[in-house]
């Protein structure tokens, strides 16, 4: 295995009384797909919102390409991160939300056109061209001048993807980014996730309540419960031989529920 | 039947009024002015993550929002000539509505930024936008179609708020009116032509708040 791209060290986050993640430990390799799979409440969209900085953590390091991202070196030691120092490394991870949190008053193509020419300095003209490769990509060129409202919720999130990847991430988090749409365009969603995750340049870590889709392109899948990994292995082990018996509890519910 | 002389109307009434008038809107719009950057000083002071700061403009706020206009054009007027501060009575009139619409105003901002949804700011951070850009291309284009016809409704209330400054004797168009009444034993004329210009007024300014209105829909929202 190579260096871990996103590692955790003894994380822990909490909301007042409440322990979300417990001194989590849990790393993710570079070029890995990694699907957290857990029932709700269980910290596993925390995983994600802390790793992409949306909010801060009690204790411990979080680590991205060897760099820590909450904290910082100073003087042969960590000290906690400037802001400066977050939003250097923050740049290294997109993420693409449940509820797709398009930019309303802007186009797809200007969604995707905006970030990159304030953050990373691109000329208009370039950002352009990169945006209309990766609208290509999520097949949606022809809605370039479209408005999120004018979109379906399929087409929504395939635009949020195209503007994650404009950043140029090395990683690229997923939370549930399935979950708030019409059966009928879950496929769709799916299949853009599935054509990055086979080019293996991305570090992906998802989020996900499709377990056969978690199943198919997973290198591995954590089972999370109270704010901890409680089983974690190749998707054939988790789904088809499930050790823990709070995991097997939790995917006879989910496949019952199917 | 109402006695109502038109030869009165035309040549004391009318030239006295208009002139009036005059202060009247440049009194409204001074006001409002004021109270717009006053709002948005108020609203950042308010949420300074600095916790003594935000407490201190919360409690300002409060303060101005619990007593009338009134009192506080009154109070300014008297109060401040005993610490030294003599201003011209319109001065201290634009004053004391520019403070007490300020608070309201800070209201209006910090509800229009409310109302974008937190998603919003999260897809900011995640997209790695600064601050600055954060605020400028993405929250502000949002809360404006909340915050301008809230903000326009302020500024015909001001409008309707500046007879008060009669109280403190600034020849506002009120203040005319009940000079001339006293001046010639007759309200009648004044008082009616004074209603109707507040009422015309009014009118005019809705229309161009709504104007805004459609504007910042138009051009923000589709």
């Amino acid at each position: 295995m190579t260096r871990p791209k996103i590692r955790f060290e003894r994380v822990t986050k909490r909301y007042g009384a409440l322990t979300v993640l417990d001194g989590l430990d849990f790393e993710v390799a570079e070029g890995e797909v990694v699907t957290v799979i857990g029932p709700s409440g269980s910290g596993k969209t925390t995983v994600l919102r802390v790793l992409m900085t949306l909010e801060g953590i009690q204790d411990g390091v979080i680590w991205v390409s060897g760099e820590p991202l909450n904290m910082m070196h100073s003087k042969g030691g960590l000290v906690p991160a400037s802001k400066a120092h977050i939003r250097k490394i923050r740049s290294r991870i997109g993420m693409v939300f449940q509820n797709f949190n398009l930019f309303p008053h802007m186009t797809a193509l200007e969604n995707c056109i905006e970030a990159p020419i304030q953050s990373l300095g691109l000329s208009k003209a370039e950002a352009v061209e990169r945006a209309m490769e990766l609208l290509t990509m999520v097949g949606l060129t022809d809605k370039r001048d479209q408005y999120p409202s004018q979109l379906s919720g399929g087409q929504q999130q395939r635009v949020a993807i195209a503007r994650a990847l404009a950043m140029r991430p090395e990683t690229i988090l997923f939370d549930e980014p399935t979950s708030a749409l019409d059966p009928e365009m879950v496929g769709e969603v799916l299949s853009v996730i599935r054509e990055l995750a086979a080019e293996h340049s991305y570090t992906i870590l998802m989020v996900t309540h499709q377990m056969g889709f978690a199943r198919e392109i997973s290198d591995r899948v954590c089972f999370f419960d109270g704010g901890k990994i409680v089983e974690q292995g190749p998707p054939d082990d988790i789904f088809g031989n499930p050790q823990n018996p709070r995991l097997q509890q939790f995917l006879s519910k989910v496949l019952e529920a199917r | 039947m109402m006695d109502w002389r038109w030869d009165f109307t035309f040549d004391v009434v009318l030239p006295r009024l208009w002139e009036a008038a005059g202060i009247t809107v440049y009194a409204t719009v001074v006001s409002f002015a004021f109270a717009l950057v006053g709002g948005l000083i108020l609203m950042l002071l308010k949420m300074s993550a600095f916790k003594p700061i935000s407490f201190v403009a919360s409690e300002v706020i409060e303060f101005i929002r619990g007593t009338p206009l009134l009192v506080q054009i009154f109070f300014l007027f008297f109060v401040l000539p005993q610490v030294g501060i003599t201003l011209p009575p319109l001065t201290t009139g634009i004053m004391a509505i520019a403070i007490y619409n300020s608070a309201l105003t800070a209201e209006v901002y910090r509800a229009g930024l409310q109302a974008v949804p937190r998603g919003q700011w999260e897809a900011a951070v995640a997209l790695n936008l600064s601050p600055y850009r954060t605020f400028r291309k993405i929250i502000i284009p949002q809360s404006l179609p909340p915050i301008v016809p809230a903000l326009g409704n302020y500024l015909i209330a001001i409008f309707k708020e500046t007879p008060l400054l009669s109280f403190v004797a600034v020849g506002e168009i009120m203040h005319a009116s009940k000079l001339i009444g006293s001046e010639y034993y007759r309200f009648n004329e004044a008082v009616t032509i004074a209603g109707i210009f507040f009422l015309v007024m009014s009118l005019v300014s809705a229309a161009l708040v709504r104007a805004a209105e459609n504007y910042v829909k138009r051009s923000i929202l589709h």
